[in-house]
């Protein structure tokens, strides 16, 4: 989820006036076919190819993965969202608040809190859920749905995503890539990853 | 004196000393347009070459809304208000973006924003707003702006220089005393500058045969949204008389009031083109309603929908009211949202949305049952809809043999 420009922005600047150099600020490898963990988790998932993990954590429970750049293909894990918490982090609870994620809620209106949490931290308009279909996903009844929006920077992605709600916890991914190219070249390499995932 | 105590007082002068806008008489009619108006000077002609590769940009944007009756309806509003005289140099542009605002450019470029046109009752209050932003561009406020921001950072970057020769903490004081005062100077004059756009705004409105009096309503009807959300977010009541240092424009209650004094008294009884504005926008509303509704901002949507149904409750409205209240999710919130779909279906049965609001809050609710034949209405109706699929889910399981 292309959430954490403004975030990197701040720590680019800052980092570079104060001219550091650290591999801690490096993103991490995440090698094809080897399992892994995400967002300190019980989520797993096994890639089919190498992934770039992103440094910058959009929010508790997050983990974010791209090949070309967020920008350009990014696949995002929401690994066991607790009731009553935003999929993402806010930026001011008091001010701007983010929809929440309740345990009560169908995973019918798992796109609608995707669709609210993006317009609201966008503060964009255009956000069509494409389709949505049951799925069974990490051995849960599931919700993969499609989506389109016109981002902030007036780019059209498309995305794809699966979500289930387990024990109460919201466990979902994400991958949003730009609509023209992109989206299409990448889905295949997410999907490996979404039917790899599981609970350990 | 202590510098943070000089300081406040610099800054205190300068909000004390902002534009007098009290004025009992009605804003006078604004002189003739001078007609074709081509960009003068090195200045003017870059800023003119920059906006006209920023409107090539727009006209391609994928926010635009490329509705050529709504556009067209919107610049005969705009020519109703500053007269055919004066609209014949503007291009409008609407774009999809949920916020309260719209720009004008110094080429003559009009951005209007969704957000804006959700929030405008009647021809006479969208006037008031587009006049204004005309008048920024009649009186060339872009530039202005532009050589007031280049020649006071000027000042700022050369008496930093000369500060740094010397080494007395009082010239060092002075330079930190002059830097606040450029910049408040600065804010000011922008403030100023909007002040003006208002004055001649109302001037036009004056003229016009649209109802000036609509002006000072766009602010009351701010101030009010601003303090609603404020209060469903559990925060203080916002203070609309604060002018901050850093304040582009005027606080809104001295706007609604100056307004209101600018407004010919007389035109009071004149039409302010209700019905002309709900018709022109009736297709778009549900779906600027449905944008403002996912932003989370409970209080502002509500106080929008309740200032929209004072001239009657629509199917739409109920059933933003609805998405709104299912959307926040509490059960009090659900039994609310239920009872506002049966009202938009009451006002349009072939309202397939509200059914599957109905179905979702009834089943959230506790009466499955009754939720279930709403959501198989909902199929009836949209057959095809997107998440077809996963309302079936929710639908009662047929016996296998």
């Amino acid at each position: 989820m292309i959430f954490r420009r403004m975030l990197i922005g701040f720590s680019v600047a800052l980092v570079s006036s104060l001219a550091i150099s650290t591999d801690a600020n490096a993103h991490k490898l995440r090698a094809g076919g080897k399992t892994v963990d995400v967002a300190g988790s019980d989520l797993v998932v096994t890639p089919s190819r190498d992934w770039n993990k992103l440094g910058e954590k959009i929010g508790k429970s997050t983990e974010s993965w791209t090949l070309d750049g967020e920008q350009l293909n990014d696949v995002t894990f929401f690994a066991g969202i607790e009731s009553g918490k935003p999929l993402v982090k806010e930026r001011d609870k008091k001010r701007d608040p983010l929809p929440k994620f309740s345990g009560d809620m169908l995973l019918i209106e798992i796109p609608e809190l995707l669709e609210g949490t993006y317009r609201t931290y966008k503060s964009i308009a255009t956000f069509e859920l494409l389709s949505s279909e049951p799925i069974s996903f990490l051995e849960a009844e599931g919700v993969l749905f499609k989506y389109r929006y016109i981002d902030e920077d007036e780019l059209t992605r498309d995305g794809e995503a699966r979500a289930a709600m387990v024990d109460g916890k919201l466990y979902m991914i994400t991958f949003d890539a730009p609509r023209l190219n992109y989206f299409e070249r990448t889905i295949e390499e997410f999907r490996a990853i979404a039917d790899s995932a599981r609970r350990q | 004196m202590s510098p943070s105590k000089s300081r406040l007082i610099v800054a205190g002068a300068l909000i004390l000393s902002a534009f007098d806008m009290a004025s009992a008489a009605p804003a006078p009619v604004p002189p003739p347009f001078e007609g074709v108006y081509q960009p003068q000077g090195l200045d003017e002609v870059g800023l003119w070459h920059e906006d006209d590769e920023g409107e090539r940009n727009l006209a391609s944007s994928s926010m635009l809304i490329r509705d050529e009756n709504l556009t067209a309806y919107l610049k005969s509003v705009l020519c109703r208000a500053v007269g055919d005289d004066r609209c014949g140099a503007v291009r409008v542009y609407v774009l999809r973006e949920p916020t309260f605002n719209a720009t004008m450019s110094p080429n003559g470029t009009l951005r209007i924003f969704s957000g804006l046109l959700l929030r405008m009752r009647n021809e006479a209050e969208l006037a008031a707003v587009l006049g204004h932003e005309f008048g920024h561009f009649e009186r060339r406020h872009g530039l202005m702006r532009f050589k007031k921001t280049r020649s006071s950072t000027d000042i700022i970057a050369w008496a930093e220089v000369l500060a740094g020769f010397s080494q007395n903490s009082d010239v060092r004081l002075s330079y930190q005393n002059l830097q606040i005062s450029v910049y408040g100077n600065l804010f000011r004059y922008n403030r100023d500058n909007e002040r003006e756009a208002d004055l001649l705004s109302l001037g036009y409105l004056n003229k016009s045969e649209l109802r000036p009096q609509a002006a000072s309503e766009v602010w009351q009807n701010i101030m009010g949204e601003l303090e609603t959300s404020a209060s469903a977010r559990g925060l203080k009541k916002p203070k609309f008389d604060r002018i901050a240092f850093t304040a582009s424009h005027p606080p809104e209650s001295e706007r609604a009031s100056y307004l209101a004094e600018l407004a010919e008294p007389d035109g009071n009884s004149r039409d302010d083109g209700k019905e002309r504005y709900r018709s022109a926008l009736a297709e778009w509303l549900p779906v600027f309603l449905e944008d403002q509704i996912k932003l989370n901002d409970f209080g502002a949507s509500e106080y929008i929908i309740s200032r929209l149904s004072e001239s009657g409750w629509t199917a739409d409205l109920w059933h933003a009211r609805g998405e709104l209240y299912r959307t926040r999710g509490n059960q009090r919130d659900l039994v609310y949202a239920a009872q506002f779909y049966a009202n938009a279906i009451e006002l349009d049965p072939s309202l397939a949305a509200a059914y599957r609001g109905l179905g979702l809050s009834l089943i959230k609710t506790g009466e499955k049952s009754k939720g279930q034949a709403a959501l198989g209405r909902y199929l009836e109706l949209k057959p095809d809809a997107e998440d077809a699929n996963m309302i079936q889910f929710l639908m009662p399981k047929e016996p296998t043999l």
